[in-house]
């Protein structure tokens, strides 16, 4: 695999904690949590990996996202 | 490529010997002397053996898990490339998100959480295989 | 009564002080350096509806940007507007653009009277609050308004201010005591104590201030920043609070306090008129002689 820049690994740790944070919820919901988290990486897979701008406000948007979405009080969610 | 294959089987060499009288003592970079198990005779690979023992887990069966992990993995664009070489972006097909979560599957397969920056290494099925080795906790 | 009070102050101001003084601080860069803007000459023009013949046509290029295009760049809007047919301030003309010409421009607003802080951004490269800010009657200048300076921008003129609330609760804007009352209802404080609070007490936490500064937008993270700072002196000046002591304990590193180099952005650009640099001036003094 070619060399990852900074900000791609940025991604791939927002990535792997949104799965891990995925492991917490309850057995069977964790899948929609998975499904969703995969479906709001994937919807913007074709971004120029020059466009930083853009990046890294989809980064601090899916932070804020992982954060709120973390809560153990939430306990499923929708697609 | 093929000095640095000789230097390391070198340091190899070396390193096993007096661990054959001293089993206790733990060379740091373990991993370094499971990437060159090829290279160096079946003596010292024995030893390696050895040394993984406690935790129970052989090289066989850690190959095994991962690729029956991989084989459920529907991401994986050619069943019949899978090998205990396999790599996954290039003869597997998968993009970075997707090796990420082969790695957490693994993770979660062996019980064990492995830092984003050993995370970020593992691109091949022999590299999956070798950190898992490397690692006492894994089960 | 403390509104009208400031408002008043407000007015002598901007009619004491030249204009090109008024416009000299807190100048605008767009919202953050790697993200330049499309300029308004470069987008439409939304104009007001059927103008009149001696209508009073003002224009104001507004900031937009969309997060649900994530790729597309921020750009300028122009909009016009008949002055006679709207309200005497910025929030009235920013109202009135969404109610009859463009309804997806963004922005919070909510008391329009100055006492809850949501209309902030930047007016003519002023911080303020769109409900205390006159439009400049004076036609042929152009009104520029973009949301508060160095900050993320949730979408149109709406900043995000989540690291300023975080910086807010970690200073505990409460009382802190661990004795009852003498008497076991109030706790009592004297006039003169009571006085020490005020010009702090006042703060609406409209982030004006703290976005002016160049120290903020420097080390936003670390750096508490005027706005609180200035409420965590109203805690430390409190006479009821047992926890003095904590409180300037927990400002006491090169950060979090010392970040301020009196640049005085802050106090100048206050919508309520207040001196956060003085507050920030007297927890500096507090600090050094004890």
């Amino acid at each position: 695999m070619a060399k990852l820049s900074g900000l791609q690994r940025d991604v791939l740790a927002l990535y792997r904690q949104c799965l891990r944070a995925a492991r917490a919820k309850p057995a069977e919901t964790r899948k929609n949590f998975e499904d969703f988290t995969r479906k709001e990486f994937r919807e913007h897979i074709h971004l120029n990996k020059k466009d930083f701008s853009t990046i890294e406000y989809m980064l601090r948007r899916g932070n804020r996202q992982l954060e709120i979405y973390a809560d153990p009080g939430i306990t499923n969610i929708s697609r | 490529m093929f000095r640095n294959a000789i230097l390391r089987s070198a340091r190899a060499a070396s390193r096993a010997a007096p661990r054959f009288q001293t089993p206790i003592a733990r060379p740091a970079a373990r991993s370094s002397l499971f990437q060159s198990k090829q290279i160096i005779p079946a003596a010292s690979f024995q030893s390696v053996r050895c040394y993984s023992a406690p935790a129970g887990l052989s090289k066989d069966e850690v190959e095994g898990r991962i690729l029956d992990l991989l084989k459920n993995f529907d991401k994986v664009s050619d069943a019949s490339k899978l090998s205990a070489s396999s790599h996954f972006s290039n003869d597997l097909g998968l993009d970075s998100l997707d090796t990420v979560e082969v790695v957490m599957a693994i993770e979660e397969e062996f019980s064990i959480e492995i830092p984003d920056k050993e995370a970020d290494a593992i691109h091949s099925i022999d590299k999956a295989v070798s950190y898992i080795l490397s690692q006492p906790d894994a089960h | 009564m403390a509104s009208t009070r400031a408002l008043a102050r407000l007015a002598t101001r901007r009619t004491a002080v030249p204009a090109v003084w008024t416009r000299s601080f807190a100048s605008v860069e767009p919202a953050s350096p790697s993200r330049s803007t499309i300029s308004e000459t470069k987008t439409s023009t939304v104009k007001e509806p059927a103008p009149q013949k001696d209508a009073k046509i003002k224009t104001f290029h507004v900031y937009r940007w969309n997060p649900d295009e994530p790729t597309s760049k921020p750009r300028m809007q122009s909009y016009t507007l008949d002055l006679n047919k709207t309200g005497p301030m910025m929030l009235d003309a920013l109202i009135r653009i969404k109610n009859e010409t463009d309804p997806t421009l963004t922005f919070r607003r909510s008391c329009r009277e100055g006492i809850c802080g949501s209309c902030a951004m930047n007016i003519d490269g002023v911080n303020t609050l769109a409900c205390l800010c006159r439009i400049p009657t004076d036609t042929t200048k152009e009104s520029r308004i973009y949301p508060l300076p160095h900050t993320y921008v949730v979408k149109d003129l709406v900043p995000d201010l989540t690291n300023f609330y975080k910086q807010y609760r970690s200073i505990k804007p409460y009382l802190q005591r661990d004795t009852p009352p003498p008497d076991g209802r109030e706790n009592r404080q004297s006039k003169a104590e009571r006085k020490k609070l005020d010009g702090l007490y006042e703060c609406i936490l409209c982030a004006c201030c703290s976005t002016s500064c160049p120290s903020y937008w420097w080390n936003q993270e670390e750096y508490l920043g005027p706005a609180v700072l200035l409420q965590s002196y109203r805690w430390i000046a409190d006479s009821r609070d047992e926890r003095t002591a904590e409180r300037k304990d927990a400002l006491n590193n090169s950060m979090s306090l010392y970040r301020c180099h009196t640049i005085m952005n802050c106090s100048r650009t206050c919508p309520k008129g207040l001196n956060p640099g003085l507050a920030i001036a007297e927890i500096k003094k507090s600090m050094a002689f004890t």
